[in-house]
């Protein structure tokens, strides 16, 4: 046996446990969903016998599913708001706490929120917003700004649940931010300064390029999380009315998200062939906008990985 | 200025925190008092306590320790074990699986809850299943439920490659011209040299498993002997009448989240390597 066959059979056995299991927790699910999405199947059945729908679960979902078209439009809004809107506050974070030497401790403060469990994000914020003595609405009456009714608003409780995931995924997207930002050599801000840039053309014609592979991942690993949001939305918006609350919760098309709808159609309503193609149809938006943005940001560094 | 906006921005970020921390010693009626009251008058120490007592805290401790643990060391193993032979051997189809491991991270968990659910079902004989995997319930009251389908990590095969990337050569070479099996390379010259990568692999995939909810919620509705904390602390809304009993709701959530944020205290380092490794180098 030469050296390099020898190579080839050493490399496939030690990567064999996990295409062993990627088989089993992958390949296999993947067919199945696929199978499904074209089949009525309530999972009590054997799914060999489960009646063959053609596209009819994706034509209902398209065009008569008006809850599922809500999920989408929420989904897509909350997917590109936070992730925005996140990456503009990190970057400026970042830019403030560059090469200050209290970094590590602002960089403390804003990523706890990263470690504890959305779950006990959503129920603590759900307090924070409760509209009669939740801390929230106590302050604005303080600043003499009437109290908002927020996750039992029908506009307003999408955009506070998009407040609460911003502020939970800051600390990470500054770090990484932190860290474009130090990989930057430091002469092409000489260089700059030498042509007589200012502050905001340093930042414009220097730091904003050369951040682009940084730009590329936080947008591209944010919407891939964004899309699937269950948790926060799980928790904020069912479960027990909260205390003392007078105010009952928003109309659930204005909350839901394509998780949600696809976790109660499945486990719920026991419908998992529609359930299935739902899954599809997110899967096609992330694989879609996800190599769009690829492109977009090309030699961002992120495809050469 | 700049201290100013980042105090304000740090401000908002830690007050939701201390608020809970002050609320989980209050009774209720100062935690819904208007106008409110910043602290407790005495300190409820005992709200803790009653947590324990209450609902099985320990229980969901323990679930969510096992699970956590067991995934944390199968993802070790399989990532060290991947990562190393794709960043150190040369070989056919070696970009092809990179790629493909990589491009798995585009696909939304929730297209595996349904199959992987029966799956879980059908484990053929376990939990009184026969041997086509018919008659009984398969993993869905066992642990292995909730430890199986993440085993494998994308996320950290990625990671060990690109530390593995990083491990000059000449010192594999070594090990190998003294005759060492490959296997005995990987496990005492290349693993000992990766313990940064794995204890950031390891904090990574223990926090996450820690606060993972949707999973664990699909199957604890059928097995509630497995509740993890996540699932424990939304069901705590249930357990305790909240206009009464909202002191403990928020008791049971400091508890359920103190283990996480101990573990991020002691090894902040760790985190903040594993996300700048796996944000910029190529």
């Amino acid at each position: 046996m030469n050296r390099k066959t020898r190579q080839t059979l050493t490399a496939y056995s030690f990567l064999s446990p996990a295409l062993i299991f990627y088989a089993i927790v992958l390949i296999f699910p993947l067919g199945f969903s696929a199978y499904l999405a074209f089949h009525r199947w309530n999972m009590l059945t054997p799914p060999g016998s489960a009646p063959a729908v053609g596209l009819s679960h994706f034509t209902y979902l398209l065009t008569l599913d008006d809850l599922f078209r809500a999920a989408l439009r929420n989904t897509v809004i909350f997917a590109l708001g936070t992730v925005a809107a996140g990456m503009l506050l990190a970057l400026l974070v970042a830019l403030a706490i560059n090469r200050m030497k209290s970094a590590p401790l602002w960089r403390f403060l804003f990523f706890v929120p990263m470690v504890i469990t959305p779950v006990a994000i959503g129920i603590v914020w759900k307090y924070l917003y409760e509209p009669a003595y939740g801390l929230i609405n106590s302050g604005l009456r303080l600043l003499h700004v009437p109290a908002q009714s927020w996750l039992s608003s029908a506009e307003q409780a999408l955009p506070a649940i998009m407040l609460v995931a911003i502020w939970a995924n800051l600390g990470g997207m500054i770090i990484v931010f932190e860290a474009g930002l130090k990989n930057i050599p430091a002469m092409y801000f000489d260089q700059a300064r030498l042509d007589g840039a200012n502050h905001w053309q340093q930042f414009r014609h220097v730091t904003l390029p050369l951040l682009k592979p940084t730009i590329a991942f936080l947008s591209i690993t944010g919407l891939i999380s964004a899309w699937q949001v269950f948790d926060l939305v799980f928790v904020m918006t069912r479960g027990a009315t909260i205390a003392g609350g007078a105010a009952g919760s928003a109309p659930l098309e204005s909350t839901i998200v394509v998780a949600l709808h696809i976790y109660q159609t499945a486990f719920e309503y026991l419908r998992m062939g529609r359930a299935s193609a739902m899954a599809f149809i997110l899967f096609f938006v992330i694989l879609t906008v996800t190599l769009l943005l690829l492109r977009l940001l090309r030699k961002g560094g992120i495809e050469e990985t | 200025m700049k201290y100013a906006a980042l105090s304000l921005g740090a401000l908002l970020i830690v007050t939701p925190m201390l608020w809970l921390l002050v609320s989980s010693l209050k009774t209720t009626p100062e935690i819904i008092a208007r106008p409110p009251v910043w602290l407790p008058g005495v300190p409820q120490w005992r709200n803790y306590l009653r947590v324990f007592a209450e609902i099985p805290m320990l229980g969901y401790y323990l679930n969510s320790f096992l699970v956590a643990g067991s995934v944390s060391l199968f993802v070790l193993f399989t990532s060290s074990l991947s990562g190393y032979a794709l960043s150190k051997f040369k070989f056919p189809g070696r970009e092809l699986i990179f790629k493909g491991i990589l491009a798995t991270m585009m696909i939304p968990s929730l297209l595996f809850i349904i199959p992987m659910y029966y799956l879980m079902l059908r484990v053929p004989l376990a939990g009184g299943n026969d041997f086509a995997g018919l008659g009984g319930s398969g993993f869905l009251h066992s642990h292995l439920s909730l430890i199986f389908p993440f085993v494998v990590s994308a996320w950290g095969i990625f990671l060990l490659r690109q530390f593995f990337m990083s491990v000059p050569d000449d010192l594999l070479s070594a090990a190998r011209i003294d005759g060492c099996s490959e296997f005995r390379i990987y496990l005492q010259v290349a693993l000992p040299h990766a313990k940064p990568a794995l204890a950031t692999l390891a904090i990574f995939t223990f926090v996450g498993q820690w606060n993972s909810f949707l999973w664990p919620l699909v199957i604890t509705t059928s097995a509630p002997e497995l509740t993890t904390v996540p699932v424990g602390l939304q069901m705590l809304q249930v357990a305790f009448n909240p206009s009464i009993n909202l002191h403990l709701i928020f008791a049971g959530i400091v508890l359920g989240t103190v283990p996480a944020v101990i573990l991020f205290l002691l090894l902040q380092r760790y985190y903040v390597q594993g996300i700048t490794l796996t944000g910029l180098k190529e």
